[in-house]
Parts: structure tokens; sequence; C-alpha cells
């Protein structure tokens, strides 16, 4: 076959449809690894929740009848309280909106924040419309409810 | 921000390297291809304009580029996202490419320099993407800072409002651009960036109101008024923009991003269908005032397997349909395997008018074939696909409806221009991401790009730090 510039332009056309298809392919595999290794973690993180970050005590449950005093929630890495269903913690009172705070663990440290609710969050009284730094021992209130930050 | 760890030659962006190497090869190819077509007596290119010095420069400008950021985010910021930079690098490699191509055959005026000027843009564009990557320390700092980015961009859209008021004729479709010297910059790229913001903080603070809704209109329940202000405040500021700056796409474009981001952050069907049906009012009203919705609407009508009377009227007058047409048989000529870089005509007096911005996809269509354009389209698929994921492993509702609304806007970008250039919608201004000619499009695109890097960045910091 003579190697006309025809021919050979051709077969850099080709050349080019096939490698930019195995990119699309090497993508799509990079991103199934990916799912996969996500889904294994998260496997693993399920045997790993008995490591606790911190939990909240009740000390006291302000006008609520169905939460009482000593009552502890485990907290996770990003918890949030309110009435709703979608909540990690849900607590059933009146004075809490559905979604009322959001804490979370950043860099070895707990960061209380209020997502717009009617009663408010406090840290140590402190209103935490921004997020507040909240370390063990500090007294978080959600709404009426006060809770105690436990390692 | 440094992150070294020991072992760091293990703890590289391999995955991203790795993906860099076909893309690579690619851009080499294509030049390569390019450099031969000029020898092929059959191919269009203009022979005086691709010397073979310059004509390697835009591909191995390009490569340099992106090695260099993927060496940059190595040492910096190892654990982003290493999916999305080789996705968009690929595209923005296309678009240099096809600029170098198609400048020298521009007619009335060849431009041999817009291969490099796109060049300069996407420097430009990786560079802010990086700076982006590192500025953004705190995103909550954006959520803050809301009104102050919605102001910004009204006011810079403001600025070429008072320039577009100096155009007399209210009927003609205007301009939305500054010009700085040789540079066209166009704000409503920004404006679409600091919407989203906007849509994203308010959101998502005011989840809880907006789905549980006390004001009753029928058998509708709505949020109260308080809440549904700024909403419809904005949602007025797109048909302000569709009045006065007489850009239809980028109108579409924000009432899109309005009705995506409603839906992601209230998850409520019935407001997604009462705005869609304020939309259709509204469209309504708009097509009866403006003579230019009319035309653009009435050159979707033209019939070109039966060509009659009527559409070889509509193929002629001005503002017509000769570009949509042209572009049409751009595509069809293509076949599936394309002519081949270099070796196509979509450029020049009697082919495809302004081809290297608004018609670059017919371009591409000609040149690379349908193969190629199914693959383009899977680029893009892709990189929502990663945009998507991002938004969902993020960590608060604000960046997740921030990285999903950024999304949004590649999707419905993507969507506009392409329907538009096949002549399933009409035919707007809208620049194609990454592929098209333009300076402002691939900076406000890396911007989009590097906040998405930063959230991804920021949710594996943040997973780490638990294990």
């Amino acid at each position: 076959m003579a190697l006309t510039i025809d021919t050979f332009l051709l077969i850099l056309r080709l050349l080019f449809v096939i490698l930019l298809y195995l990119f699309l392919m090497q993508v799509v595999l990079a991103i199934t690894r990916d799912l996969r290794r996500a889904s294994a973690v998260d496997q693993a993180g399920v045997g790993k929740a008995a490591v606790s970050l911190g939990s909240l005590v009740v000390v006291d449950s302000g006008l609520s009848t169905t939460i009482s005093p000593g009552r502890t929630f485990r907290l996770e890495p990003q918890t949030s309280i309110g009435r709703g269903p979608t909540n990690t913690i849900q607590l059933a009172d009146n004075f809490i909106s559905t979604e009322h705070t959001h804490l979370w663990y950043r860099h070895g440290k707990w960061y209380v924040q209020d997502v717009g609710s009617k009663s408010g969050t406090y840290v140590n009284e402190q209103p935490a419309r921004d997020a507040i730094p909240a370390k063990p021992g500090d007294i978080v209130r959600v709404g009426h409810i006060k809770f105690k930050l436990t390692q | 921000m440094a992150n070294r760890s020991p072992g760091v030659l293990q703890r590289y962006r391999w995955t991203e390297l790795g993906l860099f190497i076909i893309p690579f090869l690619l851009l080499l190819l294509e030049m390569s291809q390019l450099l031969i077509a000029k020898a092929d007596p059959h191919s269009s290119l203009s022979k005086s304009n691709l010397p073979t010095l310059q004509g390697l420069i835009p591909a191995l400008g390009v490569i340099a580029v992106l090695l260099a950021v993927n060496m940059l985010f190595s040492i910096f910021f190892r654990k982003a996202d290493q999916v999305l930079l080789p996705l968009v690098g690929l595209l923005s490699g296309f678009g240099v490419l096809m600029a170098t191509r198609l400048g020298p055959d521009l007619s009335p005026t060849p431009d041999p320099e817009l291969g490099s000027r796109q060049l300069l843009w996407l420097l430009l564009g990786v560079s802010v993407c990086v700076v982006t990557v590192f500025l953004l320390r705190n995103v909550e700092w954006l959520e803050r800072y809301k009104y102050t980015a919605v102001a910004f961009g009204i006011f810079l859209v403001g600025v070429t409002l008072l320039r577009t008021l100096q155009v007399h004729n209210f009927d003609a479709p205007g301009h939305d651009q500054l010009s700085i010297g040789p540079f066209g910059f166009q704000p409503s790229e920004l404006l679409k960036i600091c919407i989203v913001i906007f849509f994203a903080a308010y959101l998502s603070e005011n989840r809880d109101i907006l789905s549980e809704g006390n004001l009753h209109l029928g058998p509708v329940r709505l949020p109260p008024l308080r809440q549904l202000g700024p909403l419809v405040l904005m949602l007025g500021l797109a048909l302000l923009l569709f009045l006065f700056v007489r850009e239809l796409g980028l109108a579409l474009l924000i009432y899109g991003i309005f009705l995506c981001m409603i839906y992601l952050g209230s998850g409520k069907i019935a407001y997604v269908v009462a705005s869609l049906l304020i939309f259709v009012i509204l469209g309504y009203i708009g097509y009866k005032l403006f003579g230019y919705v009319r035309a653009r609407f009435g050159v979707l009508g033209i019939d070109i397997l039966n060509w009659n009377d009527r559409s070889e009227q509509l193929y002629n007058q001005p503002g017509g349909a000769y570009q949509i047409v042209q572009g049409l048989i751009a595509l069809s000529s293509g076949g599936i395997l394309g002519a081949g870089l270099g070796l196509g005509h979509p450029a020049g007096r009697f082919f495809v008018p302004v081809v290297q911005s608004d018609m670059i996809f017919t371009a591409l269509g000609e040149e690379f074939g349908l193969a190629g354009l199914f693959a383009i389209i899977g680029i893009y698929l892709l990189i929502l696909y990663r945009g998507f994921r991002i938004a969902v492993e993020a960590t608060t509702p604000f960046t997740q409806l921030l990285a999903a609304g950024l999304t949004s806007i590649f999707a419905l970008q993507t969507l506009i221009i392409t329907a538009g250039n096949m002549k399933f919608l009409p035919l707007t201004g809208i620049p194609l991401p990454f592929l098209s000619y333009g300076g402002s499009s691939l900076l406000a695109n890396y911007i989009i790009i590097g906040i998405l890097l930063r959230i991804s960045y920021d949710t594996a910091m943040e997973r780490e730090g638990h294990v």
C-alpha cells in the first residue's frame, strides 16, 4: 500500500477517534475504582463506629416532657439536631425547629452552629449564629434543652 | 495548606497524571495532523499561516500548563479531585487547536493569531483556577457575602447596560461586552457565578422555612412572602436582562439555574412546576412584545428537507436562517469519522459565519465527525458526573448546593448551545464551555472548576481528619 498523504491522514484520523474513546474508558475506570474504594471505606466505617468522638448528655431538659436528664446521644462527625426525621439526633419537642443545630468535628475540635432555628442555639450561653468551637465540658443549649459535651 | 507526608512520591497525583497521558497524545497527534494537512493539496487550510514552529506552540503550551498545574496541586492540594482537570484540560486543548485551525480561514477578516490568543486566555484561566483554589480558604466566607456577590454582578451588567442604551435600536440583539483595547470581556459570565452563590447561600439558610410553606395560594402552598421576596427579585433580574441586554440565551440560562436550585434546595416539585408555568407565560408575553424573539423562533421553522420559497426567504433575509443552515450542512458533511482536522471547510466566506464561537459545535462536527461529537458530549457528561459527585460528598448544605448549582451551569450551557446549533432551540450567544473561542467564558468556567476542586479538597480533608 503506497503511503500517500491521504492514507496517512486517514490513519491519523482513525487513531484520533480510537484514542479519544480509550480516554473515555480510562476516565470511567478511574471513576469506578474511586466509587469502589469509597464504598469499601463506608463499610469499614461501620465497624469503626465504636470509636467515639464525643457525646451530648442532657443536663437540663427545660420544658420538654419526652427528654429526661442523663440521656446520652452519641455524636457523629457530622451531626444535625432537630425535630425533623432527617436529623442525626431527632428531638420531639415543640420548641425545637425542624432543622435546629449542626455540629461537626474538624481538625480535632467540635464546632456548633445554629441553622436558622426559632429558639436558637447557644454554647455556654453564647449565641451560635456563626460556628462556635466547643470543647468537652461546654454546655450546648438547643432551644430550652441543655446538653453537656463530653468525650 | 501544605499537606506533606512521608513517602511523597507514593502520594503524588498519579491518577491525574495517568489520565493526562492520552490527552497529551491527542493534542500532539492533532497538531501533527494540522502540519501534515498543510502539505495536502485538498485541504482548506490557508497555507501561509502555519509555519512549523508557530504551529506547535499552542499544543505544547497547553501540555506545559497542565503539567505545571498537576505538579502544583500535588504539592499543595493533593486530595482535591483528580478526574476533573484531565477532562477540562482535553476540552480546552481542543478549543485552542480549533482556534489555531480556524483563525487563518475566518472571513471577512482572517485572524492567524486566534490560537495564540486562546492559549493566552487558557493560561489566564488556569492561573485564575489555581488562585481560586488557594484563596477559598473558607468557602463559608462566600456564603456570608452573598448579597455583595450579587450586587457586584449586577453592577457589572449595569455598566454594559449603559453602553447598550447608547444603541437606540431596541429590536436588535444587544451587545453584552466591555472592550478594553483588543480584548472583549463579557461580565454576564461572572454574573452567573454570583447568582449561583446567592441562591446556594439563600436556599441553604432558609431550607427549613422553604420546605414548609405557610402561604396558601389555592391548592398550592408557598413559602411566606419574606422568604419569597429575594427569590422573586432574582427572577426579575433575569427578565431585566432579557429586556435590556437582549440576551435571550442568558435569561434562559439564569432561569434554568433558578429552577435547578429551587428543586435541589427545597425538594418540592410543586415549586418547579409553578416556576415553569410562570416561565411559559412570560415567554409568551416576550414573544408577543419583541420582534427579535419572534425572528429567532421563526427561523426555527425553516423546512430544510422540502426546500420551498419560505425556506429561501428565511435563508436569505438578514438575521435569518443562513447561519443555522450552513451549520447543519457542516454537521452533515462530517459524516461519522469527520473530515479530519484541517481537512474540512468550516470557516470561510461561503461557509459557516461566526464559527469560532457560536457555531464551534458544527466545526467540530465537520472535522471530527459523529464519533468525535459523541466523545465530546461524553466528556461533558463525565464532567457533570464529577461535579454532582463533589456536590453529594460535600459536608455542609451550602457547599452541596453551591457545587450542584455550578455543575448545573455547565449542563444548561452545553445543552442550550448544542441544541441551538442543531436547530432544536433558537440559536443564542452562549459559548460552549472550554471549546468556543472567548476569554471571559474560559475564565468564568475555570473559576467554577476552581471552586469545585476546592470543595472536593475540603471534603477529603474533613474525612481524613476522622480516620
